[in-house]
């Protein structure tokens, strides 16, 4: 399954593939992780437009990220050094999303 | 009626809008920038701290500099949910408030004035506007502030909520029909169409993109 995925991190348990069998994971590992959370007024359709554009996710990766913030409340959508999620908490607010940063491993 | 938007054969983006809705827009955009600069204590001139920082006075400068490291919580609840805390950590939130927040506000105000300015140039009529990409993603930008702003107006909280918002104004519309609709009411109808409006035209306009 050719999944474009930026920073992608072989080794790491898999949102698109939750059996592991192909190792890739929404970004790559690393202390930090950016956090979107669910909220009634972003339409479905956006959040996918947003993943997309910034993260440059594939539109299945990025459809099954949505899928997950909104039947679970939230979804990490990257990880990476603080300085990198810092970037990517901003970008997700400019875009009217709510987003936080973690120390991944916190959930 | 707004049309909805579709890509032309030359790459751009068109929509057409009649002179209500172009007059909607502009005002609800117009009126989020202003909540945005009166919640967090933007000045509307932006050349005001440049200036202060150039001043002969001393205090005068040291003032701008408090001013530009001041990054202000935002007390209104919409502003709040445009600029939510990027973290449940206190001092981690303020930081990236501090560091972060003045540019953000940037980034929404000069959407928002972009929006402005498109409609502006559409004129007052029944007109099409027409987008670049850039414009189509800062009209996208915007018209999701000004629906949060709307949303937290109409205390829209959890999914579902705008559809138990709909419901309980069609059940208010039969009541009316044996009594005058209240000032509230009217209010609260007119922000129900606009917000409608604005994620229709949203919608589309991402449909267009795609």
């Amino acid at each position: 399954m050719p999944v474009e995925l930026r920073r992608a991190d072989p080794g790491m348990g898999s949102l698109t593939d939750p059996a592991g069998a192909v190792q890739e994971d929404v970004g790559t590992s690393g202390p930090w992780c950016t956090v979107v959370w669910n909220d009634p007024v972003n339409l479905m359709s956006y959040v996918v437009f947003v993943l997309r554009r910034h993260f440059g996710y594939s539109r299945l990766v990025a459809e099954q990220l949505m899928m997950q913030v909104h039947e679970e409340g939230r979804a990490i959508v990257s990880r990476g050094s603080r300085e990198r999620v810092e970037t990517d908490v901003q970008a997700m607010h400019s875009f009217g999303l709510h987003a936080t940063l973690e120390r991944a491993g916190e959930d | 009626m707004a049309h909805a938007f579709r890509r032309r054969p030359d790459g751009s983006l068109a929509c057409r809008l009649d002179g209500e809705e172009k007059a909607i827009i502009a005002q609800v955009a117009q009126e989020t920038a202003d909540l945005i600069r009166a919640d967090l204590g933007i000045d509307a001139d932006p050349g005001f701290l440049q200036r202060a920082a150039e001043s002969d006075d001393p205090l005068r400068r040291l003032e701008a500099e408090f001013a530009g490291r001041d990054a202000r919580e935002p007390a209104d609840s919409a502003v709040k949910r445009l600029f939510p805390a990027a973290s449940e950590d206190p001092t981690l939130a303020g930081e990236f408030r501090r560091l972060g927040q003045q540019d953000l506000a940037d980034g929404k105000l000069a959407d928002l004035a972009q929006v402005m300015a498109i409609i502006d140039s559409a004129g007052p009529s029944h007109s099409e506007i027409v987008l670049d990409d850039a414009q189509a993603i800062a009209l996208l930008r915007a018209l999701n502030d000004v629906r949060i702003v709307l949303a937290d107006r109409l205390d829209l909280q959890r999914d579902g909520d705008f559809d138990t918002v709909r419901m309980l104004q069609q059940i208010g519309e039969r009541v009316e029909e044996a009594s005058e609709p209240e000032g509230d009411q009217v209010g609260s109808d007119i922000v129900i169409a606009v917000y409608e409006l604005l994620s229709w035209l949203q919608e589309s306009l991402l449909r267009a993109l795609d």
